[in-house]
C-alpha cells in the first residue's frame, strides 16, 4: 500500500493536528478559534484556509455567534470528519505495519 | 469564518513529502497535547479538598474532642474550615477554567448544570441549618448535620451526574460519599468530624495518587 491511500485532505501536517485535536473532545462539543489557534500554533490566515479545506470536505462545522467584540467562532469535527480520520488511522496503521518493525516507533 | 486576515502563503508549504511515519509522529504529538492540555488537572483538585477534610475537618474534631457536654466547634476551627473550602473552590474553579476555556457545546452545558446543582443542594443544607436550630435541635444534632450534609448532597450530585458522563469512578465517588455521610454520625457529635476526615481524606489522596501513577488524566 502507497501514501496514495491516505486521504489527501487530512494528510497534511496542520489539518491533521487539527483533525486530532478536534477528535480530542467528546462528540457534540466545540472549540473556540482562538483557543485551537493557540492549540495548533498557527496564524489566523493559515487557520483559516485548512479549517475551509477541511469545512468543504465536510470533516469540520465552523459556527459564527454574536457580532463586533463579541463574536464567536467555534470549530467543531462533524461525524463524518470523525469517521474519515478512524479511516486515516486505519490506512495509516497499515502502512506502517507494512513497512515493517523498523520503521515503527 | 471571519477571525483575522493573514496570508494563506506557507499554509501547504509543508504538505508536501509527509510520510507514514510523520504522520504517526504529528498525530501522537497533537493527540498527547491534547490531551495535556484540554484536561482538568484532577491530582490537583483531590489534594485541595483532601486538604480541607484531613486538616479542616481534624481541626473542628480537635477542637470538639472531649466536651463534655458536647456544645459546639471552636470558632477558630470552623473559620479555618471554612478558608480551605474557599481556596479549594478557587483551585477547583481555576483549574477548571484552564482546562475548559473555549470549550464549548454539551459537556460545557453538563458542566454548568453539576455546579449549580451542587450550589443549589448546599445553599439548602447551610439554609436548613438554622432552621434546625430554630426547632430545638441540640449541639449534636447541628454538628453531625454540618460535617455530613455537603457530603451527602456532594455524593447525591456525583451519582446523579453520572448519568450524563457515564463515569464510574464518579459514581462509586459519590456512592462512597453517601455510605460516609449516612453512617459517620453513628460516631458522635465529636467522632463526625475525626471519621468524615479520614473516610473522605484520604480517598481522595489515594485518588490523586493513582490519577498520577496511571498518567494524567
Amino acid at each position: 500500500m502507497s501514501e496514495d491511500g491516505l486521504d489527501p485532505v487530512i494528510h497534511a501536517p496542520a489539518r491533521l493536528r487539527l483533525m486530532v485535536t478536534l477528535a480530542a473532545l467528546p462528540d457534540g462539543d466545540n472549540l473556540s478559534f482562538t483557543r485551537l489557534q493557540d492549540l495548533i500554533g498557527l496564524t489566523p490566515g493559515n487557520l483559516i484556509t485548512h479549517l475551509r479545506k477541511l469545512e468543504d470536505a465536510g470533516y469540520v462545522r465552523t459556527e459564527k455567534t454574536g457580532s463586533g467584540v463579541n463574536a464567536l467562532t467555534t470549530v467543531a469535527l462533524t461525524h463524518g470528519g470523525r469517521a474519515a480520520l478512524e479511516r486515516y488511522t486505519a490506512v495509516l496503521r497499515q502502512l506502517l505495519d507494512a513497512a515493517g518493525p523498523a520503521q515503527r516507533r | 469564518m471571519s477571525e483575522g486576515t493573514g496570508t494563506t502563503d506557507g499554509a501547504d508549504a509543508s504538505e508536501a513529502g509527509m510520510g507514514a511515519q510523520d504522520a504517526a509522529v504529528i498525530m501522537s504529538e497533537a493527540r498527547e497535547r491534547a490531551r495535556h492540555e484540554l484536561t482538568v488537572n484532577r491530582p490537583a483538585i483531590f489534594v485541595s479538598w483532601a486538604l480541607v477534610y484531613l486538616l479542616g475537618y481534624g481541626v473542628v474534631w480537635l477542637s470538639v474532642r472531649g466536651q463534655h457536654p458536647f456544645h459546639a466547634p471552636a470558632g477558630w476551627a470552623l473559620a479555618l474550615l471554612a478558608l480551605l473550602a474557599v481556596v479549594a473552590l478557587g483551585v477547583t474553579a481555576q483549574l477548571t477554567d484552564r482546562a475548559t476555556t473555549g470549550i464549548g457545546g454539551v459537556s460545557a452545558q453538563r458542566r454548568r448544570i453539576y455546579w449549580l446543582s451542587l450550589a443549589v443542594g448546599l445553599l439548602g443544607v447551610y439554609i436548613m441549618q438554622p432552621a434546625l436550630r430554630h426547632v430545638g435541635a441540640g449541639h449534636g444534632v447541628i454538628s453531625v448535620f454540618t460535617a455530613s450534609s455537603p457530603l451527602l448532597v456532594a455524593g447525591v450530585v456525583l451519582v446523579a451526574g453520572t448519568a450524563a458522563w457515564l463515569n464510574w469512578y464518579a459514581f462509586g465517588l459519590g456512592v462512597w460519599l453517601i455510605a460516609v455521610a449516612a453512617c459517620s454520625g453513628f460516631a458522635g457529635p465529636a467522632g463526625v468530624w475525626a471519621v468524615d476526615a479520614l473516610a473522605v481524606g484520604v480517598p481522595f489522596l489515594a485518588m490523586a495518587a493513582a490519577v498520577l501513577v496511571r498518567g494524567r488524566p
